[in-house]
């Protein structure tokens, strides 16, 4: 590993975003290709901010920081990759379900799945079934992403996986679902393809669902 | 001299006194849930004083606790700061905006006892500490300063932690002095126990609680011991690395949810002799579960746990729409340890068919009458149930049949099993349900068997 790749992974783990960008301005500088920094510094990093999260060695502030020091280099990133024709991993669709204002879990799964190579839509919180749906309907996407922190609103995954099927849309996506009352039980009995309980997890899920 | 009964009120002071005690006990965290007992949506029960007065009484009836708390919301503060509210029929209302989004002045007033809510909740304390005072021990929940800090501050507050720690620890002095207040208030109206409410902190690490909120809640913790009532500490969420440091800011009581290993946690909170409260999961086992999930999980955490210094909680907040059965099968798990493992044994061994013949329903010569109950003498809920159907037997004589049934009886397990029932206390009519753990109004229940006649 470079130095500028160690600096860049280091400064993020670190939640130093001041750093992380000097860095990948240099080491665009220094030549070193968008994808790489991408893959070798900024997803390695956000996966060990995962694994501390996961072990609970990281909390919610620890990795709120790191993710916004990685969106601080990912901004220099962005044209570069577009330019090159990177492709994300995969497009997924966020958004807290109908009802539910809670949003600091789906807020970290987009940002670990941004700084794990998919590229996000973030529909928010108290999302209408019919957005999500319209929202496949106007754009490419290829995960529909759900979370809810109420007992009485993890219902509406399963009213949005209904519309979803109404609208036709339901094989052309993989639906993943999490959070606090959420388990794989319900996931299975809603027909999600998904479940995932922490942000971590849920990189992990996303990746194997577009296997 | 008259002998004074133990009540449950006393169990619960000698657990928060952490004195020995022969029994668990229970405190049933009915907060909107305590509405559906009544029909009552949670909007009613959090801004009626009559239909919340109403739903209590139901929930101290039906769940017979030793200890209840009057409501369970915790955006009661919030919303006098400023906080707008998204108001729902099955939840608590969420905080939909943040007075101290685009701001960082922190705020000085201090809510006054006339401000929101806040002669509503008072009121209804008065009413219940009437009532049911002297047997129940009361609790009034108070938002912890971080939760309160963040629906003022929204979830900016985990990076003001790192980028501005003054004002952090600023609005945290204002909420303490928040949360100080309103206790006071409720420790005036008469409540017994004041719990002091903040899931968030399970979101961060042992040493931002330490750096953040060790001494806020000691504060809290203190001054209420000083007022000569009980203090608890409510997290819901996985704190389980912070349990710890929760224990060091001095609490009587310390409540988790299905988050946390209660046997390790209670390792930590037995070393400063504090009582740990939990941690029946709500979703999985009380909103989604059957009664025989529920007896299980309450049977296995009391045979994990040592008894000293323990009450046996739901996890946190109740979901509005748990089965009332369910909550009752876990009273009496909590009451009859021993015959409920029977009867989580028995419903394996009925398994192993044990032969049932039902009545001939369809060709009895008059109304037959079933009640199937956990234990008439034992739950509170069966024993209305059981006593609503010998009035009617006593008004109606030899024109119907009654039976009594106990799950305590294998026999009984194997016609449950046969019968498809799956809710109890219940009472069947000729072999079909007509009231499961509501008990039925006198006339009502008597217009029924009559068209049976």
């Amino acid at each position: 590993m470079s130095n500028l790749i160690h600096e860049i992974h280091e400064g993020i783990l670190d939640g130093n975003q001041k750093l992380v960008v000097e860095k990948v301005e240099q080491a665009i500088n220094a030549g070193l290709t968008a994808e790489e920094i991408l893959n070798d510094a900024m997803i390695e990093a956000m996966a060990e901010a995962g694994n501390l999260f996961e072990q609970g060695e990281f909390f919610v502030p620890e990795l709120l920081v790191a993710a916004r020091a990685m969106q601080g280099g990912m901004e220099l990133l962005k044209p570069l990759l577009t330019r090159d024709n990177v492709k994300a991993k995969g497009i997924v669709l966020a958004g807290t379900v109908k009802g539910d204002l809670h949003d600091i879990g789906k807020n970290l799964v987009c940002m670990m799945l941004e700084g794990s190579g998919f590229e996000i839509i973030d529909l928010g919180s108290d999302v209408d079934p019919q957005t999500f749906v319209s929202t496949i309907q106007e754009k490419q996407v290829d995960i529909v992403a759900m979370s809810a922190l109420l007992t009485t609103t993890m219902v509406n995954m399963k009213t949005t996986i209904d519309a979803l099927s109404s609208a036709g849309l339901r094989g052309k996506v993989k639906v993943m679902v999490g959070g606090a009352p959420v388990s794989q039980d319900f996931a299975t009995k809603i027909g999600a393809d998904g479940y995932a309980a922490d942000a971590n997890q849920a990189v992990r899920l996303a990746q194997s669902l577009l296997e | 001299m008259i002998e004074k009964t133990f009540t449950g009120k006393d169990l619960l002071f000698s657990v928060l006194r952490h004195e020995d005690s022969d029994a668990v006990p229970w405190v049933p965290f009915a907060g909107v849930h305590a509405g559906s007992l009544k029909g009552y949506n949670a909007r009613q029960v959090l801004l009626d004083p009559g239909k919340l007065v109403e739903s209590l009484l139901e929930v101290k009836k039906v769940y017979d606790p030793d200890g209840m708390p009057i409501l369970f919301d915790l955006q009661v503060e919030a919303e006098i700061l400023g906080c707008e509210l998204l108001w729902a029929d099955e939840a608590p209302p969420s905080v939909a905006s943040h007075p101290l989004a685009a701001t960082k002045a922190i705020p000085e007033y201090i809510p006054q006892t006339e401000d929101g809510r806040i002669p509503i909740i008072l009121q209804v304390m008065h009413s219940i500490k009437k009532e049911v005072g002297d047997t129940t021990a009361l609790y009034g929940l108070v938002t912890g300063p971080f939760t309160l800090a963040s629906h003022l501050r929204g979830t900016d507050i985990f990076l003001d932690s790192v980028d501005d720690p003054d004002f952090v620890t600023a609005l945290v002095e204002y909420t303490t002095q928040v949360a100080i207040a309103i206790s006071k208030y409720y420790i005036d109206a008469g409540m017994d126990v004041i719990a002091v409410v903040d899931p968030l902190i399970s979101q961060i690490s042992p040493r931002m609680f330490k750096r953040f909120f060790t001494q806020p809640f000691r504060e809290i913790f203190e001054s209420i011991r000083k007022q000569g009532v009980f203090s608890a500490f409510f997290v819901c969420g996985d704190a389980t690395k912070n349990i710890r440091a929760m224990c060091e800011t001095n609490p009587d009581c310390i409540a988790v949810d299905e988050n946390i290993d209660m046997v390790a946690a209670k390792a930590i909170t037995d070393e400063f002799n504090i009582t740990l409260g939990g941690n029946i999961p709500l979703t999985t086992c009380m909103l989604l579960g059957n009664q025989q999930d529920n007896m299980k999980y309450v049977v296995d955490l009391l045979d994990a746990l040592d008894h000293h210094n323990l009450i046996i909680s739901p996890g946190c907040d109740m979901p509005y729409a748990i089965p009332i059965e369910n909550t009752i099968a876990a009273v009496q798990a909590v009451r009859e340890p021993d015959n409920t493992r029977k009867v989580i044994e028995n419903y394996t061994k009925a398994e192993i068919n044990i032969p049932i013949t039902l009545p001939n329903y369809a060709s009895l010569t008059k109304p037959l009458i079933e009640v199937f109950t956990l234990d008439p003498d034992t739950c509170a809920a069966c024993t209305y149930m059981w006593r609503a159907a010998q009035k009617i037997k006593e008004i109606l004589g030899d024109s119907i049949d009654l039976a009594l049934y106990k799950i305590t009886e294998i026999e009984t397990i194997a016609r449950v099993k046969k019968m498809g029932i799956e809710k109890i206390p219940s009472i069947y009519i000729n072999g079909e349900l007509k009231y499961s753990s509501i008990i039925p109004g006198q006339s009502e229940f008597l217009e029924e068997v009559k068209k049976y006649q």
